[in-house]
């Protein structure tokens, strides 16, 4: 099955943020509670961590590039070798979970 | 000039004007509550302090009044400093030094003396209650020698604060804490933004609003809500409180005919009536009205806060009833009659 990570309301006000750093990159497995992406806010930094197994398969934004809160971070995957759909957009959320510094 | 654009926090377009204005310039120092390592209340020192070092990045503890004093010494003695009080509304114990001193030093020495200094400080409701939540430009802007700027994005921040650490007299650059999580785009090269001029955001045709800081936002939402309703909304942003771009806001409403003014303080002595009468001074009177904070303390009781506060909704309503269309229900408001 395929998820999509979205920009998490995680900070309230904020509508937009900016992304700090992936940790990790096309084909790497996440467990549930690794941490993935790093986003910046106007003050704090939002740590994103897998809520749920899977595997990132596609980046849509990259470190430094600006995202308004909702809007589609990367792709995952249960499997490696499934299929990504055309357009890039999966329907299912990956369950996530944040902390906020 | 390049017209290339970069986006950047807030804090970040404060930061960059800073960081230039005290590489240009060795007699810029910065002093206030925990503007040193910890980079500022809002972070928009951030990287400052490793680069300035400690004599121009000065912490002081939390007693605005001795802080304000020394930045007007040290200005009146050749230095230019920022100093930093983070809620406006502290600035109330600061002003003997501010307004009795820096701001008439020039007048009392026929010139001979200044006091370059810039008071930056933040004003607006965001769940802080009675003392943490003021907007008392209105205040400032009375007083005879002060300058008095409010930003309503990051190259306005970016521009005014560079313009307010070259200036020959006292400025008080005022932030508003519901603007610093919005980023916006600061163009590349370097670019101050002048005092006494004011912008026009949306153009219209039926009704000027004049405003300034966060509310800008608050106008162009309200402005977006009539649209529809056939009313044709122009959207002024004062920028600079002290001095008014009267040229600009006569224009604006010798053009549409109506004006509306709006502001986060009080509408008693407020900025709006000030706007209204020296407009109304050049191009003879129009039909307009005022909105502000309803006349109470704002609470730190959400509920109480967003009642007290102007919002879109208010505002949409006071431009319908000024254009001529009929009032909608709509939420709380008691709008005042011109």
């Amino acid at each position: 099955m395929i998820y999509q990570l979205s920009v998490p309301a995680a900070v309230p006000g904020v509508e937009e943020i900016r992304i700090l750093e992936w940790q990790g990159e096309p084909g790497t497995a996440f467990a549930s509670g690794d941490l993935i992406v790093e986003l910046e806010t106007h003050k704090a930094v939002v740590e994103v961590r897998a809520g749920q197994a899977g595997v990132l398969r596609t980046l849509l934004a990259d470190a430094g590039d600006w995202l308004a809160v909702g809007l589609p971070l990367a792709l995952f995957s249960d499997d490696a070798d499934e299929a990504l759909p055309d357009p890039a957009l999966a329907s299912d959320e990956l369950v996530v979970e944040f902390d906020v510094t | 000039m390049s017209s290339e654009q970069t986006r950047m926090f807030f804090r970040e377009a404060v930061s960059r004007a800073v960081r230039e204005e005290m590489t240009d310039n060795p007699r810029v120092f910065v002093l206030g509550q925990d503007v040193g390592s910890f980079g500022g209340s809002y972070r928009e020192f951030d990287g400052l302090y490793k680069l300035f070092g400690p004599e121009r990045m000065r912490d002081t503890p939390v007693a605005e009044a001795a802080a304000m004093g020394i930045a007007a010494g040290a200005a009146a003695s050749g230095f230019h400093p920022l100093v930093v009080i983070t809620y406006m509304d502290f600035m109330m114990i600061g002003f003997d030094a501010l307004i009795n001193y820096a701001a008439k030093l020039r007048y009392k020495t026929a010139g001979r003396l200044t006091a370059p200094m810039v008071v930056k400080t933040t004003a607006g409701a965001q769940g802080q209650g009675v003392a943490h939540s003021q907007c008392i430009e209105a205040w400032l802007m009375s007083v005879p020698g002060l300058k008095v700027v409010a930003p309503s994005s990051p190259a306005d921040a970016y521009g005014l604060m560079k313009t307010a650490l070259r200036s020959d007299g006292p400025v008080v650059y005022i932030d508003h804490k519901r603007l610093f999580p919005t980023p916006g785009n600061v163009p590349v090269a370097e670019a101050p933004v002048p005092f006494g001029q004011a912008f026009i955001r949306r153009e219209g045709r039926d009704v000027s609003l004049v405003t300034h800081s966060y509310m800008v936002r608050v106008a162009l939402e309200a402005a977006q809500m009539v649209e529809a309703e056939g009313i044709s909304c122009e959207v002024v942003d004062l920028c600079s409180l002290a001095p008014l771009d009267i040229a600009t806001l006569s224009a604006s409403v010798a053009r549409t005919g109506r004006l509306l003014t709006l502001e986060e303080g009080q509408t008693t002595c407020g900025v709006g009536v000030e706007v209204a009468a020296r407009i109304f001074e050049r191009i003879g009177p129009k039909p307009w009205s005022r909105i502000g904070t309803l006349p109470a303390p704002v609470s730190s009781n959400p509920v109480l806060e967003a009642a007290c506060v102007p919002n879109a909704g208010r505002v949409a309503e006071a431009l319908r009833s000024l254009a001529g269309h009929p009032l909608t229900t709509s939420s709380f408001v008691t709008q005042e009659a011109s």
